[in-house]
């Protein structure tokens, strides 16, 4: 049976500072909160194969950390780590976002539920201390302008730090 | 204002910028002399000036003479390699969205499997 998609997420550049990407689950809030935020759930949909997750922890409160680390097919090791700020379950967290491959990038990434009818709205946040934060993600460099760099780089992305 | 010189190499840098998406916000209605696309936004001449040389050099927009004037338009074609770095963008985002989802309908299955 064709599982009954809520469509495609929608991503938004609503200023030069963040990304917002909302997409709807089939699923009631608390469940959607502890497939995001659980390491036992995570560590299963964390990878788009073939990379692989090695690391995942999570330490869910106000100052606790998370940490994720995966590998890729071609050996490329991609990590994420930072303290949370804010935890409301089961419809927030906000937490620092640090990518290692942008050492120089300062985030703040806020998770958001709501549910109506059953229906969960995910919506992820994540807001760039400064313009240069998210031109890594739109800058475009003309001497690498292959479109494989840029999904490279995209990856960070969608690699969320709780994942 | 003045466009960052060392940013504007290609499309991806050239629709970077907040005023340059302006302008080319403008001219998605029509060819248009400089005149009427400094009345549409709120910019001076000589930054409109700046920012069409940034889009012109990139290719996004063409400039033409029609006597004494000359007349900027969008050159759409352009944006391609945008709308492609966006459909992979947003593929690969669902790929990720989608096996979260698989994985609350499986989760789901099994709820109501050990219910039942």
């Amino acid at each position: 049976m064709a599982p009954d998609r809520h469509g495609s997420a929608v991503i938004a550049f609503p200023n030069e500072l963040e990304v917002v990407i909302t997409r709807e689950f089939d699923a009631p809030i608390a469940l959607v909160f502890d497939v995001l935020t659980k390491p036992e759930h995570v560590s299963r949909w964390g990878a788009t194969p073939p990379d692989r997750m090695t690391e995942c922890s999570i330490d869910l409160r106000v100052g606790g950390s998370y940490h994720s680390s995966f590998v890729t097919g071609d050996g490329t090791v991609f990590s994420f780590n930072g303290i949370y700020l804010e935890v409301e379950p089961p419809v927030r967290t906000v937490e620092t976002w640090h990518f290692n491959c942008w050492p120089d990038v300062e985030a703040v990434e806020t998770m958001e539920l709501q549910e109506h009818a059953g229906v969960t709205t995910f919506t992820w946040r994540l807001a760039f201390s400064d313009k240069a934060g998210r031109d890594h993600m739109t800058s475009f460099d003309g001497q690498q302008d292959s479109l494989d760099e840029m999904e490279y780089r995209l990856r960070s992305l969608l690699n969320p730090s709780r994942a | 204002m003045v466009p960052r010189a060392s940013t504007t190499s290609d499309v991806f840098n050239a629709v970077g910028d907040v005023h340059r998406r302006a302008i080319l916000d403008v001219l998605l209605t029509g060819e248009k002399p400089v005149g009427a696309i400094v009345r549409d936004v709120s910019m001076s001449q000589p930054q409109v000036s700046r920012h069409l040389r940034v889009l012109g050099e990139v290719g996004l927009v063409r400039c033409r003479a029609d006597g004494r004037r000359r007349l900027y338009r969008l050159a759409p074609e352009q944006l391609q390699p945008l709308h492609d770095w966006v459909a992979k963008y947003e593929r690969a985002i669902n790929d990720r969205l989608d096996r979260i989802e698989d994985y609350l309908e499986e989760l789901q299955r099994q709820g109501e499997g050990s219910g039942t």
